[in-house]
């Protein structure tokens, strides 16, 4: 855990002194004047200070047993291509409209963990996009982007 | 008098043919909820608080605090029958609960389960009425320094409790404040961190935000495992719980009762802790300690009095003094802020119906769930045996549609993909979500009355220690702080003595 308690630390450390940079270029005022950029300025200053604390704490932290990655016997891919999945849907949606894009997601993700009869995967699929689409753009209004082929 | 006037307000505005709709729809979703291992209260609250746009405030609130007190009710079922907690409050029913149901003891260890939740919830909502009342009173004389030292110490005991590194909590916390800094500044007007993206002039959306880190992240993390859920084959038989387990487990679920309640009105507190200590605090009273995790019932009727007890708690700094104090409150708390509520002390003043109304659905959800519970229990079962591979897109799908349906634009979802990519990064390096939450929510609050409590003490901070209230809540949280450096200093200090020899 010591290696990946140095890792976050130091991302944490960076995304501090960028939000502090970038605090003060909107104007941390005074204490009696405080502008836009006083509370980020104080958050990301204490944030620096505990992530360098985090880094030196687990520097000289005592480990015993080398520790595994947090990746290691997971099936991590699975994870990316549903992120990749998710990622492609929402670019998608505007264009190919809410049935068909959600239909292909959906396809996808039943099929991603387990592989199953392909015609189950089909129903499953148009019954969860065309239920979804009727509770929630006929009864509940919701807007859902027709796309080029106007459904 | 006016107490059962209240009352009576309140049960008027619940037994209204739509608020009683919404509540039944709240404690069935929430009970599902708790029965599904993968979406917990958070998560469920976030899908469906768009849909209550077109409900009235006092309606909204009584689905959604609906599906906070079902899924303590329900995340008991998963913890008896297959031994995984449905939400994070039910774990340590597993302990007993299992072995109950190994026992060929499912049915009383369920029945009790939904009796002492019953007795807890009837229990701790005369506790809120008489509590809430006299505090919003009370907060009325809070200005902006009081508010902001009453959320500094929220936010610490928050990072307290945390499960995991108090250091990590602590720096969620902050990432939380900087993200609920996005946005315009509301004092001048002026655009922060929106790097030119339109879409974050409003800020960054609590919807998104949490069902990223909550709803995606969990998926993502159960999708990169494979999943086996056994359900315990057994006779769940007849489920209300005979007059010796009665007499065993009576003062648990008082003491449950009591613990949930005041551990559930403190920041961080909640469900989860509450749920812990009771059954810590059982096992110490116990005459025979050794049974527990072997099938105690007291071990099932104490952490499931407890954790609904701790669910209504916590209702009472949102609505006294509009401090939520844990997420599942600060997601009602922006649900009231979205239909224009102010949460706090004037709450009761200007929108009696709102809070009589949620008292009163309380007790009637309490009721509802009763009767849900004991006798569609086959219905839970049935629904727990929905495999992931199923179940999993579903969610996302869900997850989706909501992040969609607040703004109708893309860039939500966008927003919420990241937050669960993080989240699901944060589970994997051991940070925790919940402080980054109720930070975020507080943020702008915090941030609002640190600056005006300046521009009143013309820019000295000796305005926290000469105000009562802040001073005490600033010097508690300043202890709480040291109370963890001290033991850490002292480790160290040990570890170089024995280098040193």
């Amino acid at each position: 855990m010591k290696a990946y308690d140095q890792g976050s630390s130091l991302f944490w450390l960076l995304f501090s002194v960028f939000v502090f940079i970038e605090s003060n270029r909107l104007g941390i005022g005074t204490l009696q004047n405080p502008e836009t950029g006083f509370i980020s300025f104080g958050a990301s200053g204490l944030l620096g200070i505990l992530s360098i604390t985090l880094f030196l704490q687990s520097s000289f932290r005592k480990e015993g047993a080398k520790t595994k990655s947090p990746f290691q016997g997971t099936l991590w891919k699975r994870v990316f291509l549903v992120l990749i999945a998710l990622l492609l849907y929402t670019k998608f949606m505007p264009v190919g409209g809410y049935l068909i894009s959600t239909f292909l997601l959906m396809t996808f993700l039943f099929f991603i963990v387990e592989r199953q009869k392909l015609r189950w995967v089909l129903v499953l699929s148009s019954l969860a996009t065309l239920v979804t689409y009727y509770v929630f753009s006929k009864w509940l209004n919701c807007q859902f982007p027709p796309g080029l082929f106007g459904f | 008098m006016e107490f059962f006037q209240n009352i009576l307000l309140g049960f008027q505005v619940v037994l209204d043919p739509t608020n009683l709709l919404l509540c039944f729809i709240g404690v069935v979703v929430g009970t599902m909820v708790g029965v599904l291992p993968g979406i917990g209260p958070v998560g469920a609250m976030a899908l469906l608080l768009p849909a209550t746009f077109r409900a009235t405030p006092t309606s909204s609130i009584i689905m959604l605090a609906g599906i906070y007190y079902g899924a303590m009710y329900g995340g008991s079922t998963t913890s008896i029958l297959i031994n995984i907690p449905g939400e994070a409050a039910s774990v340590v029913t597993c302990l007993d609960g299992y072995q109950m149901a190994r026992q060929g003891r499912a049915g009383p260890a369920l029945g009790m389960a939904a009796m002492g939740s019953f007795i807890a919830g009837t229990l701790s909502v005369i506790g809120l009425m008489w509590i809430a009342r006299p505090l919003a009173k009370a907060a009325l004389r809070f200005g902006p320094p009081e508010y902001f030292a009453l959320m500094c110490t929220g936010l610490i005991i928050l990072t307290y409790l945390a499960q995991g590194s108090i250091l990590k909590a602590l720096m969620m916390a902050l990432v939380g404040i900087i993200i609920g800094n996005v946005g315009l500044d509301m004092i001048t007007g002026l655009p922060r961190f929106t790097f030119g993206i339109d879409e974050l002039t409003d800020g960054v959306g609590i919807i998104p935000v949490v069902m990223g880190l909550f709803g995606i992240s969990e998926v993502l993390i159960n999708i990169e495992r494979t999943l086996k859920r056994d359900i315990f084959q057994t006779q769940i038989g007849h489920l209300w719980p005979s007059l010796k387990d009665w007499a065993v487990a009576k003062w648990s679920i008082l003491r449950g009762t009591l613990i949930g309640f005041l551990l559930g009105i403190l920041p961080g507190g909640g469900a989860i802790l509450s749920s812990f200590v009771s059954y810590a605090v059982e096992k110490k009273v116990s005459k025979h300690p050794e049974r527990f995790g072997k099938g105690a019932i007291e071990g099932v009727a104490a952490p499931e009095s407890a954790n609904n007890a701790a669910a209504t708690g916590a209702l009472i700094p949102l609505l006294s003094l509009g401090i939520p104090p844990n997420v599942v409150m600060a997601m009602l708390y922006t649900a009231l802020m979205i239909h224009g509520i102010q949460p706090g002390p004037l709450l009761l003043k200007n929108n009696p119906d709102l809070f009589w109304g949620l008292v009163a659905s309380m007790y009637l959800g309490n009721v509802l769930l009763l009767l849900l519970n004991l006798p569609l229990i086959g219905i839970w079962v049935r629904v727990l045996k929905v495999p992931y591979r199923i179940l999993f897109p579903l969610i996302l799908l869900f997850c989706l549609i909501g992040a969609y349906s607040v703004k109708n634009t893309t860039f939500d979802l966008f927003l919420m993909i990241f937050f669960g990519a993080v989240g699901y990064l944060m589970r994997k390096f051991d940070y925790e979500a919940a402080p980054l939450i109720l930070a975020f929510v507080l943020g702008p609050i915090l941030e609002q009355s640190l600056r005006q409590s300046l521009l009143i003490s013309k820019g000295s901070f000796m305005i926290f220690i000469n105000r009562p209230i802040s001073a005490i809540a600033l010097g508690f949280g300043f202890l709480l702080l040291l109370s963890n450096i001290f033991p850490y200093i002292k480790k160290r200090r040990q570890e170089y003595e024995k280098i040193e020899e």
